[in-house]
């Protein structure tokens, strides 16, 4: 094995515990308001960070490609995104209580592209090198990045919410930004997420066609893209009619993310890859 | 009877004083010193013999002389005397004063600073005190290197305390469960208009404590119109609305106060649900101060409106009083720290005169074998001799001098306590 392959590998195993390591340090600013861990889980987190960005370095340089080609490839693309986005809000924001969760589901997602993952092998796709395939794959990486934080945000507006109906005060009370900019937050991560998933179901869909004809629509992975743009689009136009609130965007954005996630592992079990259009080559 | 804790100098300091655990308020409030008061009671006191330095902590929860004394049980009379049975007789009785000395009377300064003595447990004003004392004693001229020390490392401990640790959190009061549940829903208190249902007093008290901190946006509306303008005349800036119509108040309010004598709900289900169809979307908090109840508790199903009453608030209340009772042990572990420092300083002076010991044991020590050993010599090495050995003992006591004296903090006591038992100084005249 090349020294390369031996980071791979080392990584993979890595990346998972490191993760859960920061969010057991920002699980004791949360739970326990240690000051001194509060000073020291940025500096891990940005540690593993970097470590990640090393990680889909090394593996772009060993695969010739950026790494999207496989579901394993595009979840750990998804947790740095949303690694890297949370690290700039708390920043820019000075507001670390959201830490523990959302490095809760970094971990969580980054473990899932660590169990899916396969052994790398360079190939020469002429698709995986072309310009479409790199804006498909950037966009909607960075929708499911967006829906992560949507999710993440929608669980804590969720039990804020429940606490504050109920006046049963626990661990949430006190602890989080307001209610309402934890529903603006997520509101604006569901937004940013489906204008990218629409760009990439777009461009996605125009290209399978031109690529498979009608064939196109019987690809697994762009049914159920389908499936959740509608969901999020609906959850988005009942908002802007003013006839939901922040509670049933809330529900929306997590079940949409439960959705994308168990999907993705069904479609990775069934069919192997990101994409399996029926009678394609390679498929 | 001595510190039997610690062998080592305690701090020449007295504390006399007394609080809302010993004393009524009755008592209290005759020993109550504000402004002039306070500053010509500092004056007498330092014009006694006896003490050397002085400071006085009023509050409505306490009064507390701290002084330097020259002689420990004169001070404590004079004290006892100018401060308290002048005033109040009655409080030189038994248990009405506590006297403290030495570092329990600097650790009681450093627990009332950090909130830990106070009536409600972490209350923030007292640090304001304090300093206030602080600032006071020296305007007047009556604290010195001890006391103004002293109220330093009060001070730091008082802020560390609300720094580190969440003695101070969370509200204690109903008014202030009103702002913490505000803050909790709205991103900025400021742009939240306010809406109070009911002129009284308690309805004004969440109003003062929603404007203290922030609230710009205030309506009031009541039955009566003489309370309405009484509300105004107190709260110039807040606008009033017509009773009948307040469910169209009710609309434009994101926290809605309610406290009127009503024998039934003032706010109804229905009420609700029309303002609620006003304002799709927003949030609404509505602190239902009366008993019996004035809002209809139906309303708390619909979506989006946090109902919260007396006893919802009292709960947050008791949680926020649990999770600060909780920090105790952190605030005196910072009291312990900030205690140790102040000890450490004022043993840390002690290494002046402890030098100055040793190098005088030292010079008597040369020039005795000097002396013993020049008729060995011929007379025209004498002058040599005598330099050398001169420069040979400053050269060897350098050192350890320049350390002593450069020496800072703990580190550096046991260093003193091992000196002065090593050259046996104690029996040593001081220069």
């Amino acid at each position: 094995m090349s020294p390369s392959e031996i980071f791979l590998s080392a990584a993979i195993v890595l990346l998972p515990l490191a993760y859960l390591v920061v969010a057991i340090a920002y699980g004791r600013v949360f739970f326990a308001a240690d000051r001194r861990t509060e000073r020291l889980a940025p500096g891990l987190l940005l540690a593993v960070l970097t470590l990640h960005l090393a990680y889909l370095g090394a593996l772009t340089a060993h695969l010739r490609h950026f790494p999207a080609a496989s579901i394993a490839e595009g979840l750990s693309v998804v947790a740095l995104a949303v690694g890297i986005t949370y690290a700039l809000v708390e920043w820019l924001g000075r507001e670390r209580s959201t830490g523990f969760w959302i490095v809760s589901v970094i971990f969580f997602v980054q473990l899932l592209a660590s169990v899916l993952r396969r052994p790398e092998a360079a190939h020469e796709s002429e698709v995986l090198k072309s310009a479409v395939f790199a804006a498909h794959a950037f966009l909607a990486l960075m929708a499911y990045a967006a829906f992560v934080m949507a999710a993440a945000y929608g669980f804590l507006f969720l039990e804020l919410y429940r606490e504050l109906k109920s006046g049963a005060f626990s661990i949430f009370y006190g602890k989080l930004p307001p209610l309402e900019v934890l529903e603006r937050m997520m509101a604006g991560a569901l937004h940013v997420g489906w204008i990218a998933l629409t760009g990439a179901a777009g461009i996605g869909a125009a290209w399978a066609y031109r690529l498979y004809g009608p064939r196109w629509a019987a690809d697994p992975i762009i049914l159920l893209t389908l499936a959740t743009w509608g969901l999020y689009s609906l959850a988005l136009v009942l908002r802007r009619a003013q006839r939901w609130q922040g509670r049933q965007t809330a529900v929306v954005s997590l079940a949409g993310l439960c959705a994308i996630l168990i999907s993705l592992v069904v479609v990775n079990f069934v069919v192997g890859d990101f994409h399996g259009f029926p009678g394609a080559p390679g498929s | 009877m001595g510190d039997q804790r610690d062998s080592r100098p305690d701090l020449p300091l007295l504390l006399v004083g007394t609080d809302h655990r010993c004393s009524p308020l009755e008592l209290r409030e005759r020993v109550s010193y504000s402004g002039d008061a306070a500053e010509e009671l500092l004056v007498h006191l330092l014009a006694r013999p006896e003490v050397a330095e002085a400071a006085l902590v009023s509050t409505c929860n306490r009064t507390e002389a701290y002084v330097e004394p020259r002689d420990d049980e004169a001070a404590y009379h004079a004290v006892v005397e100018l401060a308290f049975a002048s005033r109040a007789p009655e409080l030189t009785g038994q248990g009405r004063l506590y006297v403290r000395r030495g570092r329990d009377a600097a650790h009681h300064l450093m627990a009332v600073a950090g909130g830990l003595e106070s009536m409600v447990l972490g209350e923030p004003e007292i640090l304001g005190q304090v300093k206030q004392a602080a600032a006071l004693a020296d305007a007047v001229g009556t604290s010195g290197t001890l006391v103004r020390r002293l109220f330093r490392a009060a001070l730091k401990a008082g802020s560390r305390a609300r720094a580190e640790t969440a003695i101070s959190s969370g509200a204690v009061s109903l008014g202030y469960a009103t702002v913490e549940l505000t803050k909790a829903i709205f991103t900025r208190i400021e742009e939240a208009p306010i809406l109070v249902v009911g002129a009284g007093q308690a309805g004004r008290m969440v109003a003062r404590n929603l404007l203290e901190k922030g609230a710009g946006r205030l309506t009031v509306t009541n039955r009566t119109q003489l309370r309405v303008e009484e509300f105004l005349r107190e709260f110039p800036g807040a606008q009033s609305h017509p009773f009948d119509d307040r469910a169209l108040a009710v609309a434009a309010a994101d926290v809605v106060v309610v406290a009127t004598g009503a024998g039934e709900p003032v706010l109804t289900r229905g009420h609700l649900q029309a303002a609620m169809a006003r304002r799709p979307g927003r949030p609404l908090l509505i602190v239902d101060l009366g008993v019996p109840r004035n809002v209809d508790p139906a309303a708390a199903r619909l979506g989006n409106v946090f109902l919260h009453h007396v006893d919802s608030l009292e709960t947050l209340i008791q949680r926020n009083l649990k999770l600060r009772r909780e920090e105790i042990p952190r605030v005196e572990e910072i009291v312990e720290e900030e205690l140790g420092h102040l000890l450490a300083w004022y043993r840390g002076m002690e290494a002046e005169p402890l030098i100055a010991r040793l190098q005088k044991q030292a010079e008597r020590v040369r020039r005795q074998e000097v002396a013993a050993a020049l008729d060995r010599f011929p007379a025209e090495t004498h002058e040599q001799i005598d330099r050398l050995t001169r420069s040979l003992v400053r050269k060897i006591l350098h050192h350890p001098s320049k350390r002593l004296r450069n020496g800072n903090g703990e580190e550096i006591l046991p260093h003193l306590d091992l000196v002065r038992e090593l050259f046996q100084l104690d029996g040593e005249e001081e220069t």
